[in-house]
């Protein structure tokens, strides 16, 4: 874990991806992007069908040590509006005990916009104290943690390039990295990231052992 | 035998042109008269191929058979091949005015004239077998070979025991079933193992190898030089001077490289000589088609002097009159070597001429090595190769959408294809499941299914896009994603994304016999620009290297083993030797030798154990994986290793005492289950049986990866599958290629059973002459990429942040 300063609040990421504000007892995720892997199958694409029960054991895994009663999606939880209803009895059982355990606010991402699930409220935006927790960062100034762009950075050293997911915080913003299993990455140079990316930026590259720190500067550009 | 053909036109047109009749090529003709498919076996420059035409030229001048019907289809590995042969048989037809229609259909016929083909069929086609694949797909694909008569297989053992061998041969099959009365003759160079390639060409029971011998031994020399011989490298820089010489004094040469790297270095260098102004041209596969062909037509002109050249010149084209035949590096094979020096004087009534040029010191005990195979008319052997499941779900699906097929009857036409006849009927309804939904024991796509079946009981495609996706996804050769490479408006070539990826702006590389600067990408293109720098910063980039092969690895290990031998290696080389001999030992033939010794690096102590196995560099790899693992159980400590086709070296902190429980053998293989499981190996492997059996889809060039919708990782579906169905039928796939493949598993169990109680271990006191080749290695490999990435984080990570304050 690595602590990030926020806007005075005390924030830590962990190398799977996931933010917790320990204080408020609240862990962050975003982009599972749940039944990814069977959104092909219309097309004669048939990826192994247990990407969705992955990504929910991971998060499971993620968060039970923590002393967490509130787990906030920052959206794109599914990947497609049917993606609910193609769900495998597993991951199903799985989600269905998440939100059981946990209080779960879900915040409505692009890919979900015709998604209909009885019971779940999808909102836009969520607030806690100054904090907004939303899907595609916005350029206001107010302090924002979203998801969207699923952020990777790559970093030269003396052999090779590495490239990893990675949290991006610039002033007002913390950006989350994709958590679901067959979620791919933009990398931060990105024209699209531009608007996010400055040289107060600090870019957290997430690996399977620990997370590493750089100025945006060290990042390749 | 007569010195006549009978086919009038034939005779007439070989008579003007002052040319022989060869008694094989009679013979050919006759076999297939009678019934016979024919596999027929000799050296390079034969009349070869005119051979395998004779038959069908004789049926369509004599007998007339009637037009606008496919009557022969010629087969061969290599585009470049089917145009060569397409000229040549034109030759004949034009000259005597014959209304006999051949055209060519591969991957760059335009689609204009592949529409034409199909409506108007030539009398002769020339193809690959992945063109065959797509025609075979096409709906009227029956109507079109139904009337199809002779079927020629050109390089067809180079296509045996491969997954492109594979793929021909389901759809060999399929011909079978659509025109049985088809005859087949295959051309194939001189082989060890003929019986399987006749196999492989026809399942009929009247079918004949003809076997013509080299009539002439070729003339092979190693270059002579007053510089050093190299102790390790594979650039050959120090020959340069010497084979310029020899260019000069003849009137063609092709200069065979084994890499890309090498081509470009050596074109390089040999223009740095060129004070004559020699006309010196370069030929490797990532170069333009355009260029490449610019250079064959004008070497069959004779307007060129020399040609650097990879395996891109290897297969039986006849560019000119090549007399000179110079290899750099050692061939790694006798069969590879042999069909190389095939090409000066392509005659082969007539010695040819070669120049070997080793690289390094153990590369000149390989060459000597290969010229004494050849004297002995030894030959490699190509390890026999199950069929490929990942290449029968393509072809399955190929099948269905050429139209709904019947289970019993495509499972009977999928066995009579020589690789797969040993296929059981269980195995075949699972590859055809993986094909129908993805073979999961999860049954999640069972309503999306490809493939589904009629209330006829035939199974057929759901829709047509399967069909075209198939079409986009067909073959089973997985290239690396490829970048153009733009000078201005001209496209010198590609490149692969992985290179370019590595480069920063300004950098310097060789690419088309030029030191290039990397500017930027856009477009899926690599901009760069001329620059007056004669010293590229980036010094190569790999590819194409071969392991040493069994046979000739035997040769070196005899070769060393006799001191007798050694009276005529040059000076340098037998000093060496001697000098080893009386410092450790030797290599013996069938035993191994160990050295152990410490040395210094980077001012630590650590000892060095050097195994000369020689066992090519892929055995060589695992073995050092697994004496590595051994070792740390064993509390050795061990750091890294580095290998070379000759031998392996692990330096560890502590000093091994027992040589004999690292290299007993029980245990390793054990060890080497577990291991592969966490190899890139088997990721890469799953990889290309993930594309080829169309589980994701090929990136399409021109295609732009945007944001998320990368396309698919491939290693992310295989960290799911292995976890949740760990038996699938691709990681099957993937394992057994594995195997088969880069770890060289057979070979790797046959050397520790021969080395069993017979590993001799010196314990020096410092490195022996032998082994510095492999010290010399060691700052260009290293171990463990993912832990080594943690290290290199880790280490950037303070430094930066101390460098700006922040730690």
């Amino acid at each position: 874990m690595k602590t990030i300063i926020f806007n005075k609040h005390k924030f830590q990421i962990s190398n799977e991806g996931i933010l917790f504000w320990f204080h408020k007892q609240i862990a962050i995720i975003s982009d599972l992007h749940l039944e990814k892997g069977s959104s092909f199958g219309y097309s004669g694409q048939f990826l192994p069908p247990y990407d969705s029960e992955e990504t929910l054991k991971k998060l499971f895994k993620g968060i039970k040590n923590h002393n967490i009663k509130k787990v906030i999606l920052l959206g794109d939880t599914f990947h497609d509006k049917n993606a609910f209803n193609r769900m495998p009895e597993k991951a199903f059982f799985l989600f269905n005990s998440l939100i059981k355990k946990y209080e779960v606010i879900f915040i409505l991402g692009n890919h979900e916009n015709k998604l209909k699930i009885d019971n779940i409220n999808l909102l836009n935006e969520y607030v806690i104290d100054d904090i907004h927790f939303i899907h595609q960062a916005l350029q206001k100034s107010i302090f924002q943690i979203s998801g969207h762009f699923h952020p990777v950075a790559t970093i030269k050293s003396s052999i090779k390039k590495i490239t990893a997911k990675c949290l991006l915080h610039t002033n007002n913003h913390i950006i989350l990295p994709s958590f679901g299993t067959y979620t791919g990455g933009l990398n931060i140079n990105d024209p699209a990231l531009k608007p996010f990316v400055n040289h107060k930026s600090y870019v957290y590259m997430l690996t399977k052992k620990s997370i590493y720190k750089f100025t945006s500067k060290e990042v390749e550009i | 035998m007569s010195d006549i053909l009978k086919i009038e036109p034939i005779d007439n047109w070989l008579k003007k042109n002052n040319w022989a009749i060869y008694n094989h090529q009679i013979e050919t003709l006759n076999l297939s008269e009678k019934g016979y498919d024919v596999l027929l076996v000799a050296p390079t420059g034969g009349g070869k191929t005119l051979a395998g035409f004779l038959p069908s030229l004789n049926d369509l001048i004599n007998n007339k058979p009637k037009k606008n019907n496919l009557h022969t289809l010629y087969i061969s590995p290599l585009k470049a091949l089917t145009i060569d042969v397409h000229r040549n048989l034109t030759s004949p037809i034009e000259d005597q005015g014959l209304d006999i229609r051949v055209e060519t259909r591969t991957g760059d016929t335009s689609a204009y004239k592949k529409n034409r083909q199909k409506v108007l069929p030539p009398d002769m086609l020339m193809t690959t077998p992945e063109s065959l694949a797509l025609l075979l797909s096409h709906k009227e694909s029956k109507d079109y070979f139904n009337n199809l008569k002779y079927l020629v297989i050109d390089e067809i053992h180079t296509l045996v025991n491969t997954k492109r061998g594979d793929l021909l041969s389901l759809n060999l099959s399929r011909i079978s079933s659509i025109s049985p009365n088809c005859k087949r003759i295959g051309l194939s160079a001189t082989v060890k193992n003929k019986n399987a390639v006749l196999k492989f060409l026809t399942s009929k029971k009247k079918a004949k190898t003809l076997n013509v011998e080299e009539t002439s031994v070729p003339k092979i020399d190693i270059l002579e030089t007053n510089n050093r011989v190299p102790w390790s490298g594979h650039m050959a820089s120090y020959a340069i001077r010497d084979i310029y010489q020899k260019i000069k004094k003849s009137s063609l040469t092709i200069v065979f490289v084994n890499t890309r790297a090498q081509a470009e270095l050596v074109f390089n260098k040999l223009w740095q000589e060129n004070d004559n102004n020699l006309r010196i041209a370069i030929h490797h596969g990532s170069l333009e088609k355009e260029i490449r062909r610019k250079v064959e037509s004008l070497m069959s002109l004779g307007k060129i002097d020399c040609v650097v050249a990879t395996s891109s010149l290897d297969l039986g084209i006849d560019w000119g009159d090549v007399d000179l035949v110079v290899q750099i590096g050692s061939p790694k094979g006798i069969s590879r070597f042999l069909q190389r020096i095939g090409r000066s004087n392509h005659r082969f009534d007539e010695p040819s001429n070669a120049l070997l040029v080793p690289s390094n010191r153990f590369e000149y005990l390989e060459c000597l090595s290969a010229i004494n195979s050849i004297k002995n008319k030894l030959l490699d052997e190509t390890k026999e190769k199950k069929g490929s499941l990942d290449v029968l779900a393509q072809h399955i699906l190929g099948v269905a959408c050429s139209g709904p097929f019947q289970v019993d009857e495509l499972y009977n036409q999928v066995i009579n294809a020589w690789p797969y006849r040993n296929l059981t009927k269980i195995k075949f309804f699972e590859v055809l499941e993986f094909v129908k939904n993805g073979g999961y024991s999860l049954k999640h796509y069972e309503q999306y299914s490809k493939i589904g079946i009629n209330k006829d009981k035939f199974y057929a495609i759901k829709n047509k896009s399967i069909r075209n996706r198939y079409r986009l996804n067909v073959g089973t050769i997985v290239e690396s994603y490829m970048l153009k490479v733009k000078l201005g408006n001209r496209t010198l070539g590609q490149v692969e994304e992985w290179f370019i990826e590595g480069l920063n702006e300004g950098d310097t590389f060789l690419f088309s016999g030029r030191v290039l600067e990397y500017q930027s990408i856009s477009n899926n293109s690599v901009i760069v620009k001329s620059t007056s720098h004669t010293q590229p910063k980036i010094p190569s980039y790999a590819g194409g290297r071969l392991p040493l092969s069994t046979e000739l690895s035997i040769e070196v290990r005899k070769l060393l083993s006799k001191k007798k031998n050694w009276k005529n290696f040059p000076s340098q080389i037998n000093e060496w030797l001697k000098l080893q001999s009386k410092f450790s030992n030797l290599p013996s033939l069938n035993g191994l030798l160990v050295e152990t010794f410490p040395r210094l690096m980077r001012g630590k102590k650590r000892f060095f154990l050097i195994c000369y196995t020689f066992e090519g560099r892929n055995a060589n790899q695992t073995l050092g994986f697994l004496m590595s693992k051994k070792m740390q159980r064993i509390g050795y400590k061990p750091i890294s290793f580095v290998v070379t086709d000759y031998a392996l070296a692990i330096w560890s902190i502590n000093e091994v005492t027992d040589v004999n429980i690292i290299l007993n053998d029980d245990l390793m293989l054990d060890d080497l289950y577990e291991w592969l499981e966490e190899t890139p190996l088997l990721k890469k492997n799953f990889r290309d049986a993930a594309i080829i059996s169309g589980l994701i889809e090929r990136s399409i060039p021109g295609q732009k990866k945007t944001g998320k919708q990368v396309l698919f990782n491939s290693d992310l579906i295989f960290n799911v599958l292995k976890k949740h169905e760990p038996k699938h039928l691709l990681l099957e796939v993937a394992r057994e290629d594995c195997y088969r493949g880069l770890i060289d598993l057979d070979r790797l169990s046959e050397f520790l059973k021969r080395i069993e109680k017979n590993i001799a271990h010196e314990k020096l006191d410092r490195i022996s002459p032998l082994a510095v080749p492999l010290i010399l290695e060691i700052n260009r490999q290293t171990i463990d990429k993912s832990e080594m990435e943690e290290y290199l984080l880790e280490e950037l990570e303070n430094e930066m942040l101390s460098e700006v304050g922040l730690n």
